[in-house]
């Protein structure tokens, strides 16, 4: 296009630049083989799930409930999950412990980085082959993991097919390249296991919740519970 | 026709003390040497070398018979594996002489030299060339050749002069052989033998054989006539380990990261193939770098899967690679396979038909990455109560073992704190506790569910750790803590859901 243009040529050529750039910006997500991983029974609240082959992002209020909902995810994601973690942290996985929520040990394979760059790089790689059914990355307060990070991320588990899930503290989330966000609360209760769940944002939908939520442990779900959401 | 066979048999009388004295420089040459082992509750010897053998030492008798007899006898504890395989060893560096070699525990060496005596002269400088090579070597033997195996052997436990037998007379020579030497049969029978007046291999191939089998058993027809010649059952020669080592000397030093790793490429090469035909994958791996001032640098990587896959063994070194320090350069590199494993062809990770690699292998290929950098382990159950004990790291490849029923299913947490965090519980309700004072706060307890208690693991001995009492609580925020009261301490052990 030269100077000699005439002005109606050239907005044409700029709206069809527009045009590719839109078609760019929401393009359907080359990743997400395989079906979505469901989160609650009734598809009518976020649809039919969390897509594959993309990055998730679960805060946690308290370790505990992270934990679970993570196991609750990953162990419907079928095949192998590795569970990265860093030597700050002071916490273990206690893998009997998640065998309620469905994730056996034998489908577990644990992963102790001794510094955070290191826990970085083998999520990477880890989202990255097909093998793994999932990856999940505990993160602690302050860990860097910015927007140029996460996207990483999120390009390698699009690129593998691999489900994705950064596990943070409370308040610890920025600006992120993740799908979703999850966040997660203890509810008190007096038997059955109670969490506050909220969908905070999600690429390409409205934020959603928060539900109240009860974990069955005979069928291994979540049930919404009457009056909320 | 087929060439007739010559067999050369080395018998050497004091192996295993003379093995072990090679790899124990500390041990006096000049003093006697016994080797022995636990019977029961006794201790026994079981070799001599050949200065306790001539002081009148022998197998058998008392630890502290022996030591009584001779106030400077060096004991040791046989080591029965090391000594089989220094034999195997030894049997491969027989294969100078002949291609086929067979080790024959606890202390013989069996060669099939047929054809190969010209090379040395013909087969008596033959046997003496390798008695002498033994005996530089410390070590003592007694050898003898014949047409059948069994005869240079009996000939060589007994005589001491390097008996040349000629095919066809071996009945002949092996005759006046003493039977419990020669033959080395066991004890009882050589009783019943000499109850008879058979102390001889000739004496006994003189009986009728019809009786002798119907008394002792075909096994000592069998001996009989495989030291006569009549029957000449098979040798199991050894065969030498393949050569996993590559190296390159360079004509000119390299110093530059590019440099290296192409060489490395090479390298590489050049050992999956070796692997290859070898049928083996490598575990471990060894690249030496050797710097032109004359010190050396050495790299390990390992596998958690037998691999010959260059490619794939290239990256696992990429990372070490970076901790070489060139300085004026390398001018020599050897590759070594430290440890390998049997691997299929079905293991190969690049096919030529281009099919998909297995998923397990791609698995197993990123763990390898992973565990260069991380430390990786797959939980494998442990039978005990104690949360801490109760699961242990298996190694990632392992093939994940199914966790049994009920495991973990009385306490629940999902997070087990690393060091227990020390808490006061300040109040309490009905026994349970109603509040705590944690991270600087008191916080009430809105729910206490408890105490379950875990005794100490009795069984394992020693001083008994006191009885746990595990609660269950929740804060007024709903999360949930699994407190642990133990000898009069609170503390928080774990996350639950």
């Amino acid at each position: 296009m030269t100077a000699a243009d005439p002005p109606s040529a050239r907005s044409a050529a700029l709206a069809r630049l527009r045009d590719t750039l839109a078609g760019l910006a929401t393009r359907a997500p080359t990743g997400g083989t395989g079906t979505p991983i469901p989160v609650f029974a009734d598809p009518s609240l976020i649809g039919a799930g969390l897509v594959r082959g993309a990055l998730h992002e679960v805060c946690a209020a308290s370790p505990g409930s992270g934990v679970a909902f993570a196991a609750i995810l990953l162990a419907r994601c079928g095949g192998q999950v590795l569970w990265i973690s860093t030597e700050q942290e002071s916490n273990l996985v206690w893998p009997p412990g998640l065998i309620p929520f469905g994730l056996a040990p034998e489908s577990l394979i644990l992963a102790r980085a001794a510094r955070w760059p290191e826990a970085l790089w083998a999520m990477e790689e880890a989202l990255r082959c097909p093998a793994l059914g999932g990856a999940v990355l505990m993160a602690g307060a302050g860990q860097g993991l910015d927007l140029t990070a996460t996207r990483r991320l999120h390009l390698a588990a699009e690129a593998g097919g691999v489900f994705g899930l950064l596990l943070r503290p409370d308040g610890a989330a920025g600006a992120s390249a993740a799908r979703t966000r999850w966040h997660i609360a203890p509810l008190s209760s007096d038997a059955a296991l109670r969490w506050r769940l909220t969908l905070l944002r999600q690429r390409g939908g409205a934020p959603a919740g928060p539900w109240n939520v009860s974990f069955e442990a005979a069928t291994g779900s979540l049930r919404l519970e009457a009056g909320s959401g | 026709m087929r060439l007739a066979r010559r067999y050369l048999a080395v018998h050497l009388p004091f192996w295993a003390a003379e093995h072990l004295r090679q790899s124990r420089p500390d041990l006096a040459q000049d003093q006697p040497l016994a080797l022995w082992a636990r019977q029961g509750a006794r201790r026994l010897l079981v070799a001599l070398d050949h200065h306790a053998a001539a002081a009148g030492l022998e197998p058998g008798q008392a630890l502290a018979d022996a030591e009584a007899l001779l106030p400077d006898l060096q004991v040791l504890p046989a080591m029965p594996e090391a000594s089989a395989a220094g034999l195997r060893e030894l049997a491969v560096w027989a294969q100078r002489f002949t291609p086929i070699s067979a080790a024959l525990p606890p202390d013989g060496l069996l060669l099939d030299i047929t054809g190969c005596d010209h090379l040395f002269g013909g087969e008596a400088a033959l046997l003496a060339h390798l008695t002498a090579s033994l005996a530089e070597a410390g070590l003592s033997a007694q050898g003898a050749i014949a047409g059948a195996a069994a005869s240079a052997m009996a000939l060589a436990r007994v005589r001491h002069d390097g008996p040349i037998i000629a095919a066809g007379s071996e009945e002949k020579a092996v005759a006046p052989l003493p039977l419990g030497t020669a033959l080395r049969l066991p004890g009882a029978m050589l009783e019943d033998l000499a109850r008879l007046g058979l102390r001889s291999i000739g004496d006994a191939l003189r009986q009728p054989r019809a009786p002798l089998a119907r008394r002792f058993g075909a096994p000592l027809l069998d001996a009989l006539d495989a030291a006569a010649g009549h029957r000449a059952p098979p040798i199991t020669p050894i065969a030498a380990p393949p050569d996993l080592s590559v190296t390159r000397a360079l004509p000119e030093p390299i110093l530059t990261a590019e440099a290296i790793a192409a060489l490395l490429d090479r390298l590489l090469a050049a050992l999956c193939a070796r692997l290859s035909r070898a049928g083996l994958g490598a575990r471990r791996l060894s690249l030496t770098a050797f710097r032109v001032d004359g010190t050396e640098q050495r790299l390990m990587i390992g596998t958690g899967a037998p691999n010959r896959d260059a490619g794939h063994l290239a990256r696992l070194f990429t990372e070490p690679l970076a901790s070489l320090a060139p300085e004026l350069g390398f001018e020599r590199f050897t590759l070594h396979a430290l440890a390998t494993d049997p691997m299929g062809a079905e293991g190969q990770g690049a096919l030529p038909m281009g099919a998909a690699p297995r998923p397990d292998g791609v698995l197993a290929q990123l763990l390898d990455r992973l565990g260069q950098r991380l430390r990786l382990a797959r939980p494998a159950p442990m039978p005990s109560h104690w949360p801490e004990r109760q699961w242990r790291a298996a190694p990632p490849h392992e093939a994940p073992s199914p966790a049994p029923p009920g495991w973990g299913a009385r306490a629940a947490p999902v997070l087990l704190r690393r060091r227990p965090e020390a808490v006061q519980v300040t109040a309490f309700a009905e026994g349970a506790p109603a509040a705590m004072h944690w991270r600087g706060r008191v916080y009430p307890l809105t729910r206490a569910e408890g105490p379950l208690r875990l005794e100490a693991e009795w069984w394992h001995g020693g001083a008994l750790p006191p009885a746990r009492d595990y609660h269950r609580v929740q804060l007024a925020s709903g999360e949930r803590l699994w407190l642990c009261h133990a000898g009069g301490r609170w503390v928080v052990q774990g996350d639950l859901p």
